[in-house]
């Protein structure tokens, strides 16, 4: 047929068309039996066909679930931000967060489906490069989507448990005596509600890694564990209160006497370092000592060499002759002068 | 720093059971009213009893407990239904008092075991222990060893204060005689020097 063709610019691959149609109808009409040998390759293309008909039909339904859910996270994220300390919409809040979680995890779950399907259709049909690629793309596109939507979440619920710390801090700052019990009940109620929300916030995103998928949990948890504490909190606040003003004044006798024996431990430490101190002072004093001991001496030696010098000089005057002699002629030397000029 | 009274009561009865049932039993008491008039010390003493039976009765077991009351602090332990009072005034230290308490807890048990458990009635013989107690530890430092030995290291370290500063001077001082003893050394050499010159120079004169 296509030599038959082949002086029209074009080739006209109709009846060629016409026929492989006819055969996907009988191929399709008969559902059992052992099909020919053309049957498996028609049904080649023609289960390619619906799996990738099947393929986008799951790929837009998630495509839906996801924008709907991050439609919700914008409306939840308005919520969030515009709450204040009296006029608190928990509910609607945690309705909503939970339902976005429901969401997520749904839609996650059919994103990790359309994977699965779509490496065995990869694997399994000779479809063109062309189809590979585009399924690829369009299941990263999604997983991308998806992991965008859940960090908006996530984003949300911090800032939602920023707010209700801000609303606490507020709290405490008017009302003093609900301080303690805040504290106390906080770390109480939290590994009681951490329980029961943790099989639902177990699997948000798997494909996240540990790092991000731990934060995710810890902020939920915490938000999930505050709406619901500050309610059953005011019922328990006149219980707790009567046992922590005694446990306080336990706490503080107790505490007394730890400060006490930290004082005196530092007290111990100062002594020593002054006693230290005085020794450094004392060992550079006695340095002092030494040097003035030398002094002390040396000048005993010159003294002494002086007066050795004296007396040798004393006795060298009085004892010595030859100056006796020295002088007579001296004297002789002068009368003579004298009486040669009188005379 | 003074102790006005020092009571044990057994609080058994008052925990659980209704409100008019009997209150705290004296068990123990010595007092100090030597500040009132005479004629007000009968009263001082019923007034401290009566303020120790309503804080007995309301400090629950095993816990302790500080009550002001007009000028005086009240400390309270209560250890197993044994009860421990202790009036005093605002100077004495908090911890000292309720090692106070806890000594003169023992020492009763030491003395009477568990009899006191069945006393129903005020116990009006004194008891000597208590009453020297009472003279003895008006001086917190008796009975607090930690308060005794934080006192003595802070007067040894004012010792050593003073040492330091003696030191110092004596620093001083020996610098004074460094420089003294330096100039006396000098001067003596030259001495010497100009004996020596005497006697070489001129023999001849």
């Amino acid at each position: 047929m296509s030599t038959r063709a082949g002086q029209a610019s074009y080739r006209d691959r109709t009846q060629e068309f016409l026929k492989v149609v006819e055969n996907c109808k009988k191929s399709s009409s008969t559902v059992d039996g052992p099909s020919s040998s053309t049957a498996p390759y028609l049904e080649g293309p023609k289960s390619a066909a619906s799996i990738q008909s099947e393929f986008s039909r799951r790929a837009s339904q998630i495509g839906l679930g996801i924008h709907q859910t991050s439609q919700k996270l914008s409306k939840l994220a308005k919520l969030a931000k515009r709450t204040s300390v009296f006029d608190d919409p928990t509910i609607e809040i945690q309705e909503l967060t939970s339902v976005i979680k429901k969401d997520i995890t749904a839609l996650n779950s059919a994103v990790v489906d359309l994977q699965l399907l779509c490496s065995l259709q990869n694997e399994s049909g000779n479809l063109s490069r062309d189809t590979t690629n585009h399924s690829t793309t369009v299941v990263d596109n999604l997983k991308n989507r998806l992991m965008s939507t859940t960090k908006e979440f996530k984003e949300v619920l911090t800032m939602r448990t920023e707010n209700l710390k801000v609303h606490e801090s507020r709290r405490q700052l008017f009302s003093s005596s609900a301080s303690k019990e805040a504290a106390n009940p906080f770390l109480r109620q939290r590994p009681l509600v951490s329980k029961g929300s943790n099989e639902s916030s177990a699997p948000p995103a798997p494909w996240e890694n540990g790092s991000t998928s731990s934060s995710p949990l810890f902020p939920r948890r915490k938000s999930n564990g505050d709406p619901s504490s500050t309610q059953p909190l005011i019922p328990q606040q006149q219980q707790q209160q009567q046992q922590q003003e005694m446990v306080p004044l336990q706490d503080s006798y107790m505490q007394s006497r730890a400060e006490a024996l930290q004082s005196v431990e530092s007290t111990i430490h100062e002594l020593s370092n002054i006693f230290t101190q005085l020794a450094t002072m004392v060992s550079q004093q006695g340095e002092l000592a030494i040097r003035i001991d030398e002094n002390m001496d040396d000048t005993l030696a010159n003294v002494e060499g002086a007066q050795g010098q004296l007396l040798k000089y004393l006795n060298s005057i009085s004892s010595n002759r030859w100056l006796m002699i020295k002088i007579f002629f001296v004297l002789m030397f002068f009368l003579m002068i004298f009486l040669f000029f009188v005379a | 720093m003074r102790v006005t009274a020092l009571v044990i009561l057994n609080s058994a009865a008052s925990s659980s059971s209704s409100p008019e049932a009997a209150d705290p039993v004296v068990l123990a008491n010595a007092t100090d009213v030597s500040r009132f008039g005479y004629f007000q010390r009968f009263a001082a003493r019923e007034f401290i009893l009566f303020v120790a039976r309503t804080v007995a009765n309301r400090t629950p077991a095993g816990q302790r407990q500080s009550v002001q009351h007009e000028e005086y602090k009240v400390h309270s332990y209560n250890r197993h239904d044994l009860c421990a009072l202790a009036f005093m005034d605002d100077h004495y230290p908090v911890r000292s008092a309720f090692a106070l308490l806890n000594q003169i807890l023992d020492e009763y048990q030491k003395a009477f075991g568990e009899s006191w458990r069945g006393v129903k009635v005020d116990a009006t013989q004194p008891w000597p222990y208590l009453t020297e107690a009472l003279t003895k530890f008006q001086d917190p430092a008796e009975v607090d060893k930690l308060f005794k030995i934080q006192r003595d290291l802070d007067e040894t370290k004012i010792i050593l204060h003073k040492t330091i500063e003696n030191l110092l001077d004596r620093g001083v001082k020996l610098d004074d005689l460094v420089e003294k003893s330096s100039d006396l050394s000098a001067a003596s050499q030259m001495f010497y020097k100009q004996a020596k010159k005497t006697n070489q120079c001129c023999t001849m004169l």
